[in-house]
């Protein structure tokens, strides 16, 4: 058994369904057990999203304004959490304690963006699982927008590491990820629809907000005019591809700004 | 530490600058550790020790100059060797000081049989299943040098590394840096912490606006201070530091933490000249202490200011 798999128990450890978790060896396990520590916060963070989607499909509204919203809600949840948490920690010296380990500076972008990302996926499936419950729509089609929930939350995750590397302040990351977020989901369609040809058709086909857009309209029982889950399912891989390429390529950048 | 070179410095900076566009900074500074040694960066604040020590800890890039560990300019190679401690109390907080130390040690390829001893040593492992959140600001620095202190690291960069502990936290401290230096291992510290320095320290840099005024040996810069004395002086009223300064055998006198710091050969008759000086003036005297220099003193000596404003 290697030094990095060992796992050391004592009667100090937290426990879960009454086993004791091992102690944290990486950086992606500490960030997740801290946030999992922090249950008031992780109780209001999983709510959030109920209080919004449960609204929408026990009223029956519209498809279309209810994608956009779920969308909207997925992309804010992606950027703010990564960029306003990575801004944070350069603010109190933790990402000063990280960039002098002997870890790669891509690692631990990729581990600080994980941690994160996996609280995001868990308010993504759980908005799913209402829907699943409240629509009972197409399996294939519940899996797919499912798949591209995750990639928009590592795309959104990416734009949130990318803002942090430009700002120290958690305030003024709000500000930027606002500016950079409105125009990508207006050119995803979100408000206006995707029209049929032009420039907007294409910038919308290299955005993953376009896509999931659509995936909620249709679980909703929405018509959109270009959704079908297999392009939803090579976009999901392609997004979530370029997210991680880009995540690993920003930790550099992040550990490199000196608060 | 088999695979360290023992000719070369362990640390060693030739020419380093680092200046931001406000032109404050450090530089240009030459500097070297050698197994065993422990390097003091001491200067008052804005002198620059933070932002030298944090090139020589790899966070920071130099603007010039060339700096290297063991003998190599690989940073991320260094990293692998080093253990650094910034003045920021930096955890996961909601977590233990077991669960965060398992992660700095795991990153340094610690052996997990060596953690427990490092909390120990840090008298925190009583209180290690804690989440650091619930413990004190002294006890969270406590465990910020286990982590740091855990499986011997051949070269320990400490920033204010006194700052908030108690008085037997800095005795513990200076004990464990004296045994690591006796077994080989190198340390800078860069502190203004005169007394723990004179614990611990074998070579002093005094840094002043970011310029290295004077680095040599402990024992050199006490041993220039023989025959002399250190007068503290609190009064109320106008300053008296224009008159003291004439006084025969007075060397150095400087403003310093709300009264006035006094340099002076020591002399038959030098009490009873500063406390006539001091009935001449309309000035309240609170309180007057005296006693052997240090590394203060030095520092004024070789200033004309105070280390502690």
């Amino acid at each position: 058994m290697t030094e990095r798999s060992q796992v050391v128990m004592d009667r100090s450890q937290p426990r879960m369904a009454g086993l004791a978790l091992p102690r944290p060896t990486q950086l992606w396990q500490l960030e997740l057990r801290g946030t999992l520590a922090r249950r008031r916060a992780l109780v209001i963070k999983l709510a959030f999203p109920l209080v919004l989607v449960i609204p929408l499909v026990t009223t029956g509204a519209p498809p279309f304004f209810a994608g956009m919203l779920l969308t909207v809600l997925i992309a804010m949840v992606g950027t703010v959490g990564t960029g306003v948490t990575i801004t944070r920690a350069r603010g109190s010296g933790w990402l000063d304690r990280l960039a002098v380990l002997p870890l790669p500076a891509w690692r631990v972008g990729l581990e600080l963006f994980f941690a994160g990302w996996l609280v995001d996926a868990l308010q993504a499936t759980l908005v799913l699982v209402v829907i699943a419950i409240a629509e009972r729509p197409d399996p294939a089609t519940l899996a797919t927008t499912w798949l591209l929930a995750l990639s928009a939350l590592s795309f959104s995750g990416a734009i949130g590491l990318g803002i942090a590397a430009l700002t120290d302040h958690a305030g003024e990351a709000m500000v930027y990820l606002s500016v950079v977020l409105a125009p990508l989901l207006f050119l995803s369609g979100l408000f206006t629809g995707v029209p049929a040809g032009g420039l907007r058709y294409w910038v919308a086909q290299i955005l993953p907000f376009s896509y999931l857009d659509e995936g909620f309209q249709l679980l909703l029982g929405g018509n959109p005019p270009y959704g079908d889950p297999l392009s939803f399912l090579i976009a999901a891989i392609i997004f979530l591809s370029v997210s991680l390429v880009a995540t690993a390529a920003l930790g550099r950048a992040i550990l490199a700004r000196t608060a | 530490m088999n695979d360290l070179s023992l000719t070369k410095p362990w640390l060693a900076a030739a020419g380093l600058s680092r200046r931001y566009r406000n032109g404050r900074g450090v530089g240009p500074v030459n500097l070297t550790v050698g197994p065993g040694e422990v390097q003091a960066l001491v200067g008052p604040n804005g002198s620059g020790k933070t932002t030298l020590l944090r090139c020589l800890a790899t966070r920071t890039r130099p603007n010039s100059g060339e700096l290297t560990w063991f003998g190599d300019g690989d940073r991320q190679a260094a990293r692998a060797k080093l253990a650094v401690v910034f003045d920021a109390t930096a955890h996961a907080d909601e977590l233990s000081a077991r669960q965060n130390l398992a992660f700095f040690a795991t990153a340094r390829k610690v052996r997990s049989d060596l953690w427990e001893p490092a909390l120990e040593e840090a008298a925190v492992a009583e209180l290690g299943g804690d989440p650091l959140a619930r413990l004190s600001y002294g006890m969270r620095r406590r465990v910020l040098l286990a982590e740091a202190l855990v499986g011997d690291p051949p070269l320990l960069l400490l920033d204010e590394p006194t700052l908030g502990l108690d008085v037997s936290g800095c005795q513990w401290l200076a004990e464990a840096l004296r045994i690591r230096a006796r077994t080989g291992l190198a340390t800078c510290i860069s502190t203004n912490d005169t007394d723990f320095v004179e614990q611990v320290a074998t070579r002093v840099c005094f840094l002043v606006d970011g310029e290295a005024v004077r680095d040599a040996p402990l024992s050199e810069l006490l041993a220039e201070l023989g025959g002399t004395r250190e007068v503290q002086l609190s009064y109320r009223g106008p300053s008296p530091i224009s008159a003291v300064r004439v006084i025969e055998g007075v060397d150095r006198a400087a403003e310093a933490e709300g009264g006035l710091l006094i340099l002076a050969r020591q002399r038959d008759g030098l009490l009873p000249d500063i406390l006539a000086t001091l009935g001449d003036l309309d000035l309240h005297l609170v309180d007057l202490k005296v006693r052997d220099p240090g590394l203060a003193d030095c520092f004024l000596r070789l200033t004309g200011r105070a280390l502690h404003d």
